[in-house]
Order: structure tokens, then sequence, then C-alpha cells
């Protein structure tokens, strides 16, 4: 007995945190220490962050026929209606120079990467409601795990593209293998954002819908499922549409092998960086005050 | 803040709101303030807004054990929280030393359809252990949940037993250097109670410091060495475990109800017109009398006396019978009589309760009488409780 007393004391004194809670604690402690409280919360929630994406996986797929093949259907659908608009003449695609199912799968895998991790974050506090009253959990985890989610789909979507790659005898290019360098912008802003609305989803839920319909206008506006428009309102639009540089820089490369936009790219790769980096340190903030609202 | 010293708060305060709208108003204006910068000033009440907790102060040295209670509504579980970070003070300042296990509800963050094993994982992840604990932790967890064959089983098929002792188990084996237990072991059986009350006892021997918010007494004075006592957002801090359970029994019985409800005195031909109770403060073993003085034009044979004795502010009944239980056939005759009635040797503790007498005609035709006495019996110090029986102590050679 005695003996257990000695080591929990031990151990006690080896790892013992000390937390203070008190009001805007952050602003007392200054700006400069919040990046390092921030970073290693981070790096301390790695398994947790681990754990929470694997929950969402196995349980969103468990209790279903089809499982994971449910990633195939909307884009499917999506491009299927594309494809009768067009040949209809309804709809001109454009000038693409590729096949078009190839054009628009590869653009859906992108764009659907950006919409299910925005969504699945703007609903990861909410949908954590009934946990985060109960247990001090980090909510950054929360999110990004929950970011996690358009993993999945993005890489059946990806081998969907390969075997179509095969299906019409062409080969992608070799620059394609950059990808996941290249999505990583992709990923901070959705991310960033993903912080931003997940807050604003726990005090107003609102914004959950909010973002639903933004969603749908926005994949309508952006050269996702067509080209690049030549002339109208929507050349203005694509113009400074961050997300027309994020979807299809890593397209070009992939079909192409090249990028034309690398300017723009390159700016909206900064933006997505500050946005990042942004939210995170206003989620970091303001995190607390929404356990209490939600 | 000393070395052995492992929670401390200093003048805290939390603020809610009533109402759903402004709280999101607010919420947002806070959050835009913090953003920008600038501080919320928390420390003031806005429309609308009220002290959930005001202005608590206490501190928790290494391996104690501390008893919170109060009423419903008093803070208890806000203050947990708050210990816990899931809430933070508006005001006053709240150092904890060690990693928190919080038990506010056994198995919060499990998902149904996974199974045991995964939610063993998660949910220690989620209590802040590490892989390798979990992994090392595994089979204990296991084996103290008793759930055997089921871990590979969804936990949503698990029986509401199986579901606390797998949460508890986690949480148990969370390595934590405090735990902040909430009223969470009243749900399962009596089996169940045991073996976490002992895994709570062996980890106090290893040096945890425990915090239990629970309104059962006698968990409260069987386990705590120290109390704090909340109430109407306020806290009162006791270090002998006796004197705040009595001071909590004193929030009930000073409420505003020593009023007699005088319900039926009797009807136009029937008038009970005295009713003389010698006393209403009563301790265990003491008896209660009452003599109804009354006047009829009527002869009454064969009347129904019920006496039941209820709790004055919980739905318990200790006591109900008529005269018949007593194999009694009262008449009552006209003219001027009167009813003398005793209740011997009551043995309640603590207890606020009513006494309701009501008579009625032969086949409870007329309601003749019917009053609500509130009385009161005092507590016996080192006995919890509702009931005080006559023990007897005899040691032989």
């Amino acid at each position: 007995m005695i003996q257990g007393l000695q080591q929990r004391k031990d151990s006690l004194s080896m790892q013992e945190i000390v937390t203070t809670y008190e009001p805007d604690n952050s602003l007392k402690k200054g700006y400069l220490s919040i990046f390092n409280q921030i970073f290693v919360e981070l790096k301390q929630n790695r398994w947790l962050t681990y754990q929470l994406f694997k929950r969402d996986f196995l349980s969103s797929y468990k209790q279903s026929f089809l499982g994971v093949l449910w990633a195939m259907i909307l884009p499917l659908v999506s491009i299927g209606i594309f494809i009768v608009l067009n040949r209809s003449g309804i709809l001109n695609i454009g000038d693409i120079g590729a096949p078009y199912s190839i054009y628009a799968l590869l653009g859906m895998a992108f764009w659907q990467f950006f919409s299910t991790g925005l969504v699945g974050c703007s609903n990861s506090l909410v949908n954590a409601g009934p946990m985060i009253l109960k247990i001090n959990v980090s909510k950054k985890s929360l999110v990004i795990a929950a970011a996690g989610k358009a993993i999945v789909p993005f890489i059946i979507q990806i081998i969907m593209v390969g075997v179509l790659f095969v299906g019409y005898g062409r080969a992608p290019s070799i620059l394609g293998l950059l990808v996941p360098v290249f999505i990583i912008p992709l990923i901070l802003f959705t991310i960033g954002l993903g912080f931003f609305t997940s807050l604003l989803n726990g005090v107003m839920r609102d914004i959950g819908n909010i973002i639903s319909i933004l969603l749908t206008f926005m994949l309508f506006f952006t050269p996702v499922l067509y080209g690049k428009p030549k002339m109208g309102i929507l050349v203005t639009l694509t113009k400074y549409n961050a997300l027309y540089y994020l979807v299809s820089t890593p397209r070009d490369l992939v079909l192409n092998g090249a990028i034309p936009e690398w300017k723009g790219f390159l700016i909206v790769c900064l933006l997505s960086v500050f946005l990042f980096i942004g939210c995170l340190f206003a989620f970091h903030l303001t995190e607390t005050r929404v356990a209490e609202r939600i | 803040m000393d070395d052995e010293t492992v929670i401390s708060v200093e003048n805290v305060s939390k603020k809610y709101c009533k109402s759903l709208k402004k709280s999101m108003y607010y919420g947002a204006m806070d959050i835009g303030r913090n953003m920008l910068g600038l501080t919320s000033k928390p420390g003031r009440l806005r429309k609308g807004e009220f002290w959930a907790l005001n202005d608590i102060s206490f501190e928790v040295k290494r391996g104690e054990t501390l008893g919170i209670i109060g009423p419903n509504g008093a803070g208890k579980t806000t203050l947990l929280k708050m210990l816990n970070g899931i809430f933070w003070p508006d005001r006053g300042k709240i150092t904890v030393r060690g990693r928190v296990g919080a038990l506010i509800e056994l198995g919060a963050g499990f998902h149904p359809l996974l199974t045991g094993r995964e939610n063993i994982y998660i949910n220690g992840a989620i209590l802040g252990m590490t892989k390798k604990e979990v992994d090392e932790k595994f089979d204990d967890i296991v084996k103290f949940a008793e759930i055997g064959d089921f871990i590979d089983s969804p936990v949503k098929h698990y029986s509401s037993g199986m579901y606390v002792r797998l949460g508890f188990a986690i949480a148990a084996h969370s390595q934590a250097d405090i735990l902040l237990i909430d009223e969470v072991l009243a749900v399962g059986d009596v089996g169940f109670q045991n073996k976490c009350f002992n895994k709570i006892g062996e980890l106090k021997r290893e040096g945890i410091t425990t915090l239990l918010v629970s309104h059962n007494m006698h968990t409260i004075s069987t386990f705590v060495e120290k109390i704090v006592l909340l109430n109407c957002a306020r806290a009162i801090s006791f270090d002998n475990v006796t004197d705040g359970i009595k001071e909590y029994a004193q929030l009930f019985t000073h409420k505003d109800d020593s009023e007699i409800e005088r319900i039926s005195s009797g009807n136009d031909s029937t008038k009970f017109y005295e009713v003389e109770i010698r006393k209403r403060i009563f301790k265990p073993g003491d008896s209660f009398t009452i003599v109804l003085k009354y006047r009829s034009e009527l002869d009454y044979e064969d009347v129904d006396v019920d006496i039941a004795v209820f709790g004055a502010h919980e739905p318990v009944l200790y006591f109900q019978a008529t005269n018949k239980a007593y194999g009694r056939k009262i008449d009552l005759p006209k003219g001027n009589h009167s009813l003398k009635m005793e209740i011997i040797d009551i043995r309640l503790n603590s207890a606020m309760v009513r006494i309701a007498i009501a008579i009625w005609s032969k086949r409870r035709e007329v309601l003749l009488f019917w009053w609500r006495i509130p009385i009161k019996f005092e507590g016996v110090d080192y006995s919890t409780g509702r009931n005080f029986l006559n023990v007897t102590y005899e040691l032989n050679e």
C-alpha cells in the first residue's frame, strides 16, 4: 500500500501539469505564447485525433449495406446530369482537352474533398455537443478529425479516375504523383474555414444550413464540372474564385502535367496558409466559449 | 498554492443566460471580441444573465475526498465542469495540479455502433490516455467491466448495466490524479456500486484526489472527509462532514411551510372546533398526540380515520393506515366529544414530514375532517438515513 502511494507520488511529480482557468486566459498570457499552446495541444492530441477520425469512419459505414460505395454515388449522379445536359445541347462544357468523365470525376474528387471536409468540420462541435459538455476533450482534434471524413471518399474517387484512365486507354501525367503535395493548400483552406464555421455553427445553428446552400451554389459557379468559362460574368467570378485554383491546379497536373495558372495558385496558397493560421488562432481564443452555448 | 494543494478555487463566479436567443447573441458578441483580442468583460452581468455560481473559494489537498452537496440547481455540476475545464469561470481563478478524470456521465463519448473494444480505445483517448496506457490497461478494463464475450459487440446491444460498467472501468483506469464524480454511481446495481467504491478506495490509497457530487447523504458521509455545500450560487466549506450534512438538511426546513393545511374542519352539521397538537418538533422516539374536539348534530357510526406520514418536500410515504389496520371500530356520537389519537414512538431522522389526518363517515360518503400538519424531526449526530432505529450494543465475554 505504501509502495503504491510512493509510486503514485513519483509518477505525479514527473508529469504533473498545473492548469489554470481564468477569464480571458490567453489574452493575459500574451499572443506569442498562444502559438506555442496551440502547437503543444495539437501535438499532444495526435492519437486522440486519429481515434476520433477512426470513430467517424467506422461508425458512418457500419450500419449500411453499400458502405463506402456511397462515396461514389453523389459524384456519379452529378456528372451524369452534366453529361445529359451537355449531350442535349443545353449546356456547353467547353474545351477541356480530356475525356469529359475523367475531367469531371477528377474535379469532383477535389471539390468533394473540400465540401465533405467543410460540412464535417462545421458540424463537428454540434454533433459532439453532448460529449463536449461532459468531457474536456480537445475541440481542435474534433474539428480536424471531422475533416478526415473527406479522405476515404477522395481515395475511392481517385481509384475510379484510375479505372477510367485505363478504360480510355490513356495515361495520366507522371507529375500527377505530386497531387498529395498540391492538395495541401486545399486541406489548409478546408480546415481553416472549418475551424471558423464550426464555432459559428456551435452558437447559431443557421450556419450549418447556410453552408449546405452555399456549397451547392459554389459547385455551379466554380468550373469543376465544366471548362474554364471564356465569356460572361463567370470569367470574372472564376478569376477571383480561390476554389477554382485549388481544384483545377491539381487536376491540370494529373491531366496535362502542367500548371497554367501558377501565379493565381501561388496567391491562393498563401491565402490558404493565412486563413488556416488565422482561423486556428481565433478558434483557440474562443473555443471555451462554445461549450456553454452548444 | 503549496505543493500539497491540488485544486484551488479562488473567488470563482459563473454566469448563465436565461434566454436562448440572448445567449446566442451574447455568445456571438463574446466570440467576436475575443477574436479581435479584446476582453469580453466577463465580470459584469448583461440583461437576462444571472450568477449560477458566485464568489466560490475552496481548496483540496492531495489525497483528500471532498463532497459537494446542495439542492438541485445549486451549481454542483457547473462547478465540476469548471474544474474539468469544460466551462471557464467568468471571474476568479481555478488552479488544478495533475490530470483530471471526469465522471460526469458514464460512457459519454461512446459510439453506439462501435464495439466495446473500439470504444475502449476511443474513450481512453478522449479521457486523455495514450495508446500505450490503453494497451496496458485494456485487460484490466475488460475484467473490471465484466462484459466478457460482449467486448466485440456494438455497445448499443449492451444492457444499461454493462454500458455504465464499461464507462466507469475506462475512467477508473485512466490514470487521473483527480477524479470528479457526479452522481454517476447511482445508476448501477448494488454489486456494481460496491465495486466502484472499492475501486475508488483503492485509487485513494494510491493518492488520488476525489470530488464527489451526490444527493445521497449516506454516500457522502461514508466516503468524504470535507464538504462544500452549495446553495443559491454560494458555497460554504465544512471540515466536519456531520456539520455539512446537518446544514444541508436545514436548507430544506427553513422554507416557509410550517403552516398547517386546514383543508376541511367539518360541515354544517358537524364541526371540529378545536384541535390540540402538543408539539411540532420531535426527536426520534417521541410520540405525536392530537386531540380533536367536535360538536355534531348527527351520529356517525363506524368512521374511517386515515393517518398518513409523508415527506414535506419529497414524494416519500413513511406510513399510512386507517383505524381498521389496528382492528379498532370508531363511532362518533352526536353532541360534544373529543377524539384523541397518538402515534407512539416515531423513529424518523432529520426529516420534515407532514402528518395527514382524515376522517370519513361510513363507506367514505362524507369527508368530515382533513388536515395536514407539518412536523420536524431533528437530526441525530453520526446518523444519516430517514429512520433512526433503536439499536443496542452488547459486548460479551
